[in-house]
């Protein structure tokens, strides 16, 4: 119950910076949005954690319900990194093509 | 017919003038793309009578061919070469790659270290392991059945390089343009060429990085 209250506590400050770099206008409505949805899920699961254990047992995970929210996070992770891989070759991409243009460009 | 030739360059200063001296009398026009050099690359190539173009970040050499190849088109080129800045390459090599399309055998051209008698004359580990491993890669996931898996020294018609477009930056780009080339059916033909080798060039680890470059663009795709 006390690990639960603390995570709730850190999910509450990430979401409260959250809010602040938005109405700074720091982050984007999408992201602000893809941020809000990530964190509200991971206070609702800490908050079901019970009904995770039990969900967990009754598909057959031997592990505890956190245990197996903490692989489906390294999952997650795998795929954010990906996407951010994925991400990062479309801006050297379009760092070349601006490259070759101004080369082009100062002949 | 207006024959071009592409040098992408980075840090070349000690070999840029030699090398565009010895290419320039066998070709209407030499075009070195300085990659960000550090060095005087740039000024050197200028000085020595090629078209010297600049880029501002480097971006590789892949990026760097198709910054020549671009200006080249621009300018009505009618064959396009890719040469290399290092003096690996021979000048009176040009001709051999040059004949086929001349002669419209082919309209995209590689030379080949391999074709020579005995082979090339290349570091022991690059010549029967890397290579070969190289070569059967290139066989098996593109469909390649050429005797030289990477090489830089190519000519093709300005249909082949209009329609050819690698978006490799780094190395991966020879890999990319000889699976454009088998794609668009356009007729190839290998010459003989020669290297000189003055380092050990491309290692097994860039060519997994090669490998991992392609993958990633496929992913990307």
């Amino acid at each position: 119950m006390f690990q639960q209250i603390i995570a709730l506590i850190i999910i509450a400050w990430f979401l409260s910076r959250l809010w602040w770099q938005r109405r700074k206008n720091y982050i984007s409505a999408s992201e602000f949005l893809f941020w809000l949805v990530f964190w509200l899920s991971a206070a609702l699961l800490i908050i079901g954690l019970k009904f995770i254990d039990q969900l967990v047992a009754g598909l057959g995970f031997s592990g505890s319900g956190i245990e197996v929210l903490l692989y489906l996070s390294v999952v997650l992770l795998f795929y954010l990194v990906f996407r951010l891989r994925l991400k990062l070759e479309k801006i050297e991409k379009d760092t070349t093509k601006i490259v070759q243009h101004i080369a082009l460009k100062d002949k | 017919m207006k024959t071009f030739c592409v040098i992408p360059a980075y840090n070349e200063a000690k070999n840029i003038a030699t090398v565009v001296s010895q290419v320039k009398p066998l070709l209407d026009q030499v075009v070195v793309v300085d990659d960000d050099s550090a060095d005087r690359t740039y000024e050197l190539a200028k000085a020595s009578g090629a078209v010297a173009l600049r880029h501002l970040i480097n971006r590789g050499q892949g990026a760097a061919l198709r910054t020549g190849t671009a200006y080249c088109l621009n300018q009505g080129a009618e064959i396009i070469v890719h040469f290399d800045a290092d003096g690996q390459f021979l000048a009176q090599d040009l001709k051999k790659v040059l004949a086929p399309l001349l002669a419209g055998e082919a309209a995209v051209v590689f030379g080949s270290r391999f074709l020579n008698q005995g082979g090339p004359d290349m570091p022991w580990l690059k010549k029967y392991l890397i290579m070969p491993l190289a070569r059967q890669v290139n066989k098996i996931f593109f469909n390649i059945n050429l005797t030289d898996p990477q090489s830089g020294f190519r000519a093709l018609t300005a249909r082949a390089a209009e329609t050819i477009s690698w978006r490799q930056d780094r190395m991966a780009h020879c890999s990319e343009i000889m699976f454009a080339v088998k794609k668009n059916n356009f007729k190839v033909k290998e010459v003989p060429i020669q290297v000189v080798y003055h380092s050990f060039g491309q290692s097994f680890a860039d060519g997994l990085k090669i490998l991992k470059d392609l993958f990633i663009a496929w992913l990307s795709s």
